[in-house]
């Protein structure tokens, strides 16, 4: 093989499929990337079994090919090449990359030892616009757990039901929601939990001018495809729970403010709780009349705050995890937002106040 | 003639006592039902008052059942299906609490 492309674009290629290539315990034939040079192109090809991604770059290739090289200590030399034309060539299982009147010389392995992607057989497909699938990934991955014994809540649920597209996440303690119509003119159906590895990799890699995103899946795996990515992945087996048995359908309290004026002072908050427990950082709402008072006194300091509030329905008081309240902050799509709440032990619900396609459910922390 | 007649009042004689066999059976009928829509009744009367008590019974067994499983949430284990008898780690569960709510 010998093809000739642009440092960009082999750092490109290396960065698209870094997050797929195998880690340290498995054959190093494995923890490597596997390149193909056709006409016109180069594609990169990563795989750890769990998720594959591939990526086509431009490349003027002179003769076509293969070749598996060593992930890191060819990525590494990639970020390190001068930003010039680089000509990469096969010498047997080896790479030669050349550039200016230098050269590196890298050892290889056999390419046949590379286990190729899968082809879905039989997929079934649809497409949506790539914005719609990135916001729906920010607002929900949030809730995803990090640590948790049984896979499925380390993955997202992806539910297709008439012309609604769902995409829920939750690690029991909170559970976020964003759903988006969708063209499904064969009326489609599908639901499986895809693991948030997976859904944070496609909107790392989602750029603003990919248009749509075409998502193919069958019983065991789906694929994504945008731009010259394309990314599969193996579903989480399991039986994801009754998400809709947990949302409440009404409430109490319903509180209006400035999700700004929230996160910051939960910020400040959370500042002094930190420094005082190694616990969870909790933060206490004081909701009466239209003001929000913040309160929080620790062997540190005090602070206390005040935020004008648009408020229907009773008075209450009622404590948070922090961290839940500004995770879901961080990433709402509007300046303001809706709190409903239900009592100081009872679920409550952040919206924004214009959206019905998205809430996220958090349950508050019992305090004595 | 009068073997005739003889005839005819041997005839007249069997069907006056067709007609009491007749007579008796209807009656005997009518008891007969009468006796079964008694016992329907009766049948019927038993199993009510025993659904009661099983109904009782369940919903006695069903409270005692969610109390079990609300001191055993708030001793700190999960009680939904997804986790059952593991301990909750960082608080509250979601799916708990709506089983919990649920009934
Ligand atoms: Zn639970």
């Amino acid at each position: 093989m010998k093809t000739h492309c642009s440092k960009d674009a082999l750092l490109t290629g290396v960065n698209t499929v870094q997050k797929a290539v195998s880690g340290k315990n498995v054959e190093p034939d494995l923890q490597s990337i596997f390149l193909r040079a056709e006409a016109g192109k180069l594609i990169f090809l990563a795989t750890d079994m769990e998720i594959g991604i591939r990526c086509e770059v431009p490349a003027e290739t002179e003769t076509e090919g293969t070749l598996l090289l060593p992930a890191k200590l060819f990525s590494d030399i990639v970020r390190k090449l001068p930003d010039t034309q680089i000509t990469l060539e096969s010498q047997a299982e080896s790479a030669n990359l050349e550039y200016y009147q230098s050269q590196i010389f890298l050892k290889g392995y056999d390419p046949e030892q590379f286990p190729l992607l899968p082809d879905l057989l039989d997929p079934v497909s649809f497409s949506l616009p790539s914005e719609s699938f990135k916001t729906m990934i920010r607002e929900t991955l949030i809730a995803a757990a990090q640590e948790e014994s049984r896979p499925i809540f380390k993955g997202l649920l992806l539910e297709m039901e008439g012309s609604v597209l769902r995409l829920i996440a939750t690690d029991t303690h909170r559970l976020a929601y964003s759903q988006s119509g969708i063209d499904n003119p064969n009326g489609l159906d599908f639901s499986g939990i895809v693991p948030s590895k997976t859904m944070s990799e496609i909107y790392r890699l989602l750029k603003d001018d990919d248009d749509s995103i075409t998502v193919r899946f069958t019983g065991s795996h789906v694929s994504f495809q945008f731009g010259a990515v394309h990314l599969l992945t193996r579903l989480i087996e399991g039986q994801f729970p009754n998400y809709k048995q947990v949302i409440p359908s009404s409430c109490r309290t319903k509180i209006r403010l400035l999700v700004k004026d929230l996160m910051e002072s939960v910020e400040r908050a959370s500042l002094l709780a930190r420094e005082s427990s190694a616990g969870v950082s909790l933060v206490r709402l004081e909701i009466s009349g239209d003001l929000l008072k913040i309160e929080h006194t620790t062997d540190i300091g005090k602070i206390s705050e005040q935020l004008s509030i648009e408020k229907e329905g009773a008075d209450i008081t009622i404590s948070f995890n922090s961290r839940f309240i500004l995770d879901v902050l961080r990433v709402l799509p509007s300046d303001q937002m809706r709190f409903e709440l239900s009592g100081p032990q009872s679920a409550a619900i952040i919206r924004t106040p214009a959206d019905e396609n998205y809430l996220y459910l958090l349950l508050p922390v019992r305090t004595n | 003639m009068s073997q005739l007649t003889q005839a005819i009042s041997e005839v007249q004689e069997r069907l006056g006592s067709l007609q009491d066999e007749i007579e008796r059976l209807k009656r005997y009928v009518e008891a007969l039902e009468e006796e079964n829509i008694r016992l329907k009744r009766e049948l019927c009367a038993v199993p009510e008052q025993e659904t009661n008590r099983v109904i009782a019974n369940a919903e006695r067994l069903q409270g005692v059942g969610r109390e079990n499983l609300m001191k055993l949430y708030r001793e700190g284990f999960h009680v939904c299906h997804l986790h059952f008898g593991q301990p909750l780690e960082d608080g509250d569960c979601l799916f708990c609490r709506a089983f919990l709510r649920r009934d």
